[in-house]
This record gives C-alpha cells, sequence and structure tokens, in this order.
C-alpha cells in the first residue's frame, strides 16, 4: 500500500480512536442509566457495522445476514451456559467460534454467487436461522428467548468493556486493512477475475472475509448476550441488518471510520425517533438512498472532503 | 524445449468452434505477434493459456510439462501473465496500489513491491497519475497500467491483449519500447494486435488464426505474405 493509501487509512483510525475517546469521556457528564445503555448498544451495532463495512465495503460482497450471526453468537455463548454450565470465560470464545464457522460454511457455499444472487441466498440462510431457533422452543426456549448470566450489572463496566471491545477491533481492521490482505479484499471487490489473473486466490480472501466478519458480528452477539442477560430470535431480525446496512452507508462505506460513526448516529436517531414508530427505517432508507446517489462515500466523505478543501 | 506450447487446443461455445486444433509453440525469449480478423479466435487461446478457460481439448505445455487443471491463480504463479483485451484495473484502487497488488500477489515483500512499482510507473510516465485511483486514469492510461502490473515480478511469458487499442501513439511507443527493451532482455511475450506495422516492426514471428484454426506461423514478413493469410485479410470469416 503507498504512502497516500496508508495515511488515508491512519487518518481513519486515528478520526474512530478519537470519537471512542469521546465517547469514552460520556459517563463524566452522563449517569442516566439509559442513556449509557443506549450508547452500549450503540456499540454492539459498531461491530456489526465494522464486520459488515469489512466484507461488503472492502471486499466486495454483499450478505444479508450480519444480524443473524450476532444471533448465533449470542445462542452459541447463552445455550452453552444454559445447558451445560459452561462458564463465561469458554462459552464467550466458543459463541464467537461458532459464528465464525458458521461463516466460514456459509462463505464457502456461496462463493461461486455475486451480487443480487449472494444478497438472496444469505437472506434465505438469515430467515431460516432466525425460525429454526424461533421454533426450536425445547433447546432454545423459542421466541421466549433464552436468559443468559448477567456477568456484572454494574452498567459503567458494561460499557468501558464495549468501548475497549471497539477500540481494539478498530486497531485489528487497521492491521488486517495495512496489510497486503487489505490490498487483496479491494483487488477482488473491484474485479474479481483480474484479481484471480495477478495471482491473488480470491476463494481463500473471500472465504477469510466472510468468516472474519461473522467472527465480529458473533463478538457483537456475545457482549450483548452477557449484557442484556437475555437473548431472543429478535436480534436476527433482517431490521436490524437493515440497520447496520443504513449505519455504514450513512458513515461512510469502505472507510474505517464511517461505520463506527454511521452506528451512534443511527442508533441515536433511532431511540430519539422511537416515538414516532415505523417512521425511523423509512427515513434511513432515504438518507441512504440520497447518499448511495449524491456521495457515494458516506458522512466521513462528505466531511473528508470539507477538511481538505484548501484554504481561501 | 518450448517456454509455452499448445497442442491441438479445440474449444465450442454452444456448438460454434471457436478454437479448432491449434498448435504452436514459442521459444524462450521469442517476442510472437498474434494476428487474425475479428472473431478468429484469439482472445478464447489466450483465455484458455492463462486458465480463464478449459479446453473442450488439447493441451498446454509449460516448459514442457503439460498444464492440467489450469487456473488463472495457477497460471499467473507459473509464471503466465496477461493483459486483457476489455483493459482490468482494480478501479477504487490508486495506480501506484494496483501495481504493489500485483507484487504482493506473487510473493514480493511490501517494501521491494512499493520500490519496483515506483520503477514502472516512471519508466511507464504514470507518475503524474499514480496516486489517482485506477478508475480516474484514461483508457489509454488504464491499458498502460495494467500493462505494467505484468512485469511487476517479470514473467516466463507475457500474453498481451491488443495492448496498443485505442493508444495514443506517444502512449503506444512507450509501451512498444518497454517491451523491445524487455525483449532485448531475454523477455518471452506473445503479443495479440491488429495493428500491422507494430507487429511487423516489434516481432520477428508470428502465428497468423482464421475462423479458429492456425493459418500460418513462421517469420513474420513470410506469414504475412502467405496467400491463405492475405484472403483471410481481405476475405473476412470464410477462409
Ligand atoms: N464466452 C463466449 N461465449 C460464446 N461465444 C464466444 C465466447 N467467447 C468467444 N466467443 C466466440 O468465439 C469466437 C472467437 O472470439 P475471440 O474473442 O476469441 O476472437 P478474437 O480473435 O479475439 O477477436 P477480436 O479481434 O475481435 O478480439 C467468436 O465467434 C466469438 O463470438
Ligand atoms: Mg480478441
Amino acid at each position: 500500500m503507498t504512502r497516500s493509501s496508508q495515511q488515508r487509512l491512519r487518518d481513519e483510525l486515528v478520526a474512530s480512536l478519537a470519537l471512542m475517546a469521546a465517547v469514552a469521556a460520556v459517563p463524566l457528564a452522563v449517569t442516566n442509566d439509559y442513556w449509557l445503555g443506549v450508547l452500549i448498544v450503540s456499540m454492539y451495532f459498531v461491530f456489526l457495522a465494522g464486520g459488515w463495512n469489512l466484507l461488503a465495503g472492502y471486499a466486495g460482497q454483499f450478505s444479508l445476514a450480519p444480524a443473524t450471526f450476532a444471533m448465533l453468537g449470542a445462542y452459541g455463548t447463552g445455550l452453552l451456559a444454559y445447558h451445560w454450565q459452561v462458564p463465561a470465560w469458554a462459552s464467550i470464545p466458543a459463541g464467537i467460534l461458532a459464528a465464525a464457522l458458521i461463516g466460514m460454511t456459509l462463505g464457502r457455499i456461496v462463493m461461486r454467487l455475486r451480487g443480487p444472487y449472494l444478497a438472496l441466498t444469505t437472506l434465505s440462510f438469515a430467515e431460516i436461522m432466525r425460525i429454526v431457533i424461533g421454533n426450536s422452543y425445547d433447546f432454545t426456549r423459542g421466541d421466549l428467548g433464552l436468559s443468559v448470566p448477567a456477568l456484572t450489572n454494574n452498567r459503567l463496566v458494561w460499557y468501558y468493556v464495549f468501548v475497549a471491545t471497539v477500540v481494539l477491533m478498530q486497531l485489528a481492521l487497521y492491521a488486517l486493512l495495512r496489510s497486503r490482505a487489505g490490498l487483496y479484499l479491494m483487488a477482488i471487490r473491484d474485479d474479481e477475475i483480474g484479481a484471480a489473473s495477478r495471482g491473488i486466490n480470491t476463494a481463500f480472501w473471500k472465504t477469510a472475509a466472510f468468516t472474519l466478519s461473522t467472527a465480529l458480528a458473533g463478538l457483537a452477539g456475545v457482549l450483548y448476550a452477557h449484557f442484556s442477560s437475555l437473548v431472543s430470535p429478535e436480534l436476527g431480525l433482517i431490521l436490524q441488518t437493515g440497520l447496520v446496512i443504513c449505519m455504514v452507508f450513512i458513515g461512510g462505506i469502505a472507510s474505517l471510520v464511517g461505520p463506527v460513526f454511521g452506528a451512534f448516529l443511527v442508533y441515536l436517531a433511532s431511540e430519539a425517533l422511537r416515538e414516532a414508530g415505523g417512521v425511523q427505517l423509512i427515513v434511513f432508507a432515504l438518507l441512504v438512498i440520497l447518499i448511495a446517489r449524491f456521495f457515494r462515500e458516506g458522512l466521513w466523505g462528505l466531511a473528508r472532503r470539507l477538511l481538505e478543501r484548501p484554504a481561501p | 524445449m518450448n517456454a509455452l506450447a499448445a497442442r491441438g487446443i479445440a474449444k465450442s461455445f454452444g456448438g460454434r468452434k471457436a478454437l479448432d486444433g491449434v498448435t504452436f509453440a514459442i521459444d524462450y525469449g521469442e517476442l510472437v505477434g498474434l494476428i487474425g480478423p475479428n472473431g478468429s479466435g484469439k482472445t478464447t487461446l489466450l483465455n484458455i493459456l492463462s486458465g480463464h478457460l478449459v479446453p473442450d481439448a488439447g493441451e498446454i505445455l509449460l516448459d514442457g510439462k503439460p498444464m492440467h487443471g489450469m487456473t488463472p491463480v495457477r497460471a499467473a504463479h507459473s509464471g503466465i501473465l496477461r493483459m486483457f483485451q476489455l483493459t482490468r484495473v482494480f478501479r477504487r484502487m490508486s495506480a501506484l496500489d494496483n501495481l504493489v497488488t500485483a507484487g504482493c500477489a506473487l510473493g514480493l515483500e511490501f517494501g521491494a513491491a512499493q520500490a519496483r512499482a515506483r520503477e514502472l510507473v516512471e519508466e511507464l510516465r504514470l507518475e503524474h497519475v499514480a496516486t489517482l485511483d485506477a478508475g480516474n486514469l484514461s483508457g489509454g492510461q488504464q491499458k498502460l497500467l495494467e500493462f505494467g502490473c505484468c512485469f511487476m515480478v517479470p514473467p516466463k511469458i507475457a500474453l498481451l491483449d491488443e495492448p496498443f487499442a485505442a493508444v495514443h501513439p506517444t502512449m503506444k511507443e512507450i509501451m512498444a519500447e518497454f517491451i523491445r527493451r524487455r525483449h532485448a532482455a531475454g523477455q518471452t511475450v506473445l503479443v495479440v494486435s491488429h495493428d500491422m506495422p507494430v507487429i511487423v516492426e516489434l516481432c520477428r514471428s508470428a502465428i497468423c488464426m482464421n475462423a479458429g484454426v492456425v493459418l500460418a506461423a513462421g517469420e513474420t514478413r513470410e506469414v504475412l505474405a502467405n496467400h491463405q493469410v492475405i484472403e483471410a485479410y481481405l476475405g473476412g470469416e470464410a477462409a
């Protein structure tokens, strides 16, 4: 990767860390449990958006199942604790691993599918998983939801666990994207046939992107499960995936900071619009359409253009 | 022993024969022109040589060894690198990153790939657009960039599908000069072109195809003097 693109990636990392520093400072001013909870759920979406952006924004694979893998991770840790009393230190990594392994398998199955075919296949997978979990009452307690051990009830502890994990994810994504892996993923996104003809093992790297992306979704799911101490099939609603996609597009796809920014913005806005009910998704969808039409790089791209504008 | 050889390659698309028993050989260090009317099967042949298509019959030999189950990735790692007739670059990556990616994919270390990319950018006169996204380069600049990507790691053989088409004479000369220099240093190249003056000037030997068969192969002047070749060019499809 050349100097200018490395510089750009570093700017994005710095911007996202600055945003997280501001988020880390919020509890100094806000002690209200409800709003801390809202920010924690925003960070749950940061993992989902970050993972989906890796897959869709950098590797060009538009999956419609990010929320499903959060649900799978959450049920992974939840079921292990519920049926076999597995302690959290083991069930949490197991939940992430389960999501990643299922993600890898799905990645291999959809390997040859592109565009709408890939989207539709992952969408069917998402719906099947949600329905299976919802209907397996004896094993999962179905739509009643499964209670998961809460590791602590201290909201502030959870808050900083989420903040620290988001920072770790950003650093890991940065390291990944500035390595040759980042170049290969973008090459596959831009031209898969061209990438193969240059000697890039496209099957391997696409599977890797699927696996990492679903591992991040699984991470979101396990953290959320123990934070909220209840998981239900609603985690995997297609509506949730819709939110994730809106977050990434509104914040700025294919950038390191866009999805982080977008997740906070969209989730906070959806809380503010909660009273208004169903209009939330309409508002976000319209925003996404506008952004896809007029500034493909989202709000981050807009911000960067304003910052880079030469002084008069 | 030949660098690259094909024996009896056949390929049909829905019952229509695009290649019908193509046999030829290219020696180490040779610079060969591949000519023929539109639709004669040149691109199809390149697609097979580079693992993008599986032939219905026949085999390809690299270094005298038959290549079975060839894929584009395997072809690239065995040293067969190609340029596409319809330019393929990574549009949302900078021109330099395109080159670095091509280098890394073939095993160059990051630092070495960067240094090499800068050299090539200079040699191909792309310095002023090197940090632009490749998609923002002009058509000719993109061709030059894709061309450069084939030479990040010197390939065993470069397959160039119409590198000069729709390219400004200045850039055409940059590319031709590049090929000449590499050829003098021993690089093996197969170049497809409809630009006869360039082929005559550049390539000592040539292969002429028509309707999926090799009409003539050998010294360029003799190939061009071959009456079947003349007929193919004047008479169009049927020969
Ligand atoms: N994927 C395909 N499906 C169906 N037919 C094909 C396909 N690829 C090539 N053909 C046919 O095979 C024949 C040879 O095509 P090819 O592209 O190899 O010709 P060419 O010599 O490269 O021509 P040009 O000089 O116009 O580039 C043509 O008749 C073409 O229509
Ligand atoms: Mg052609």
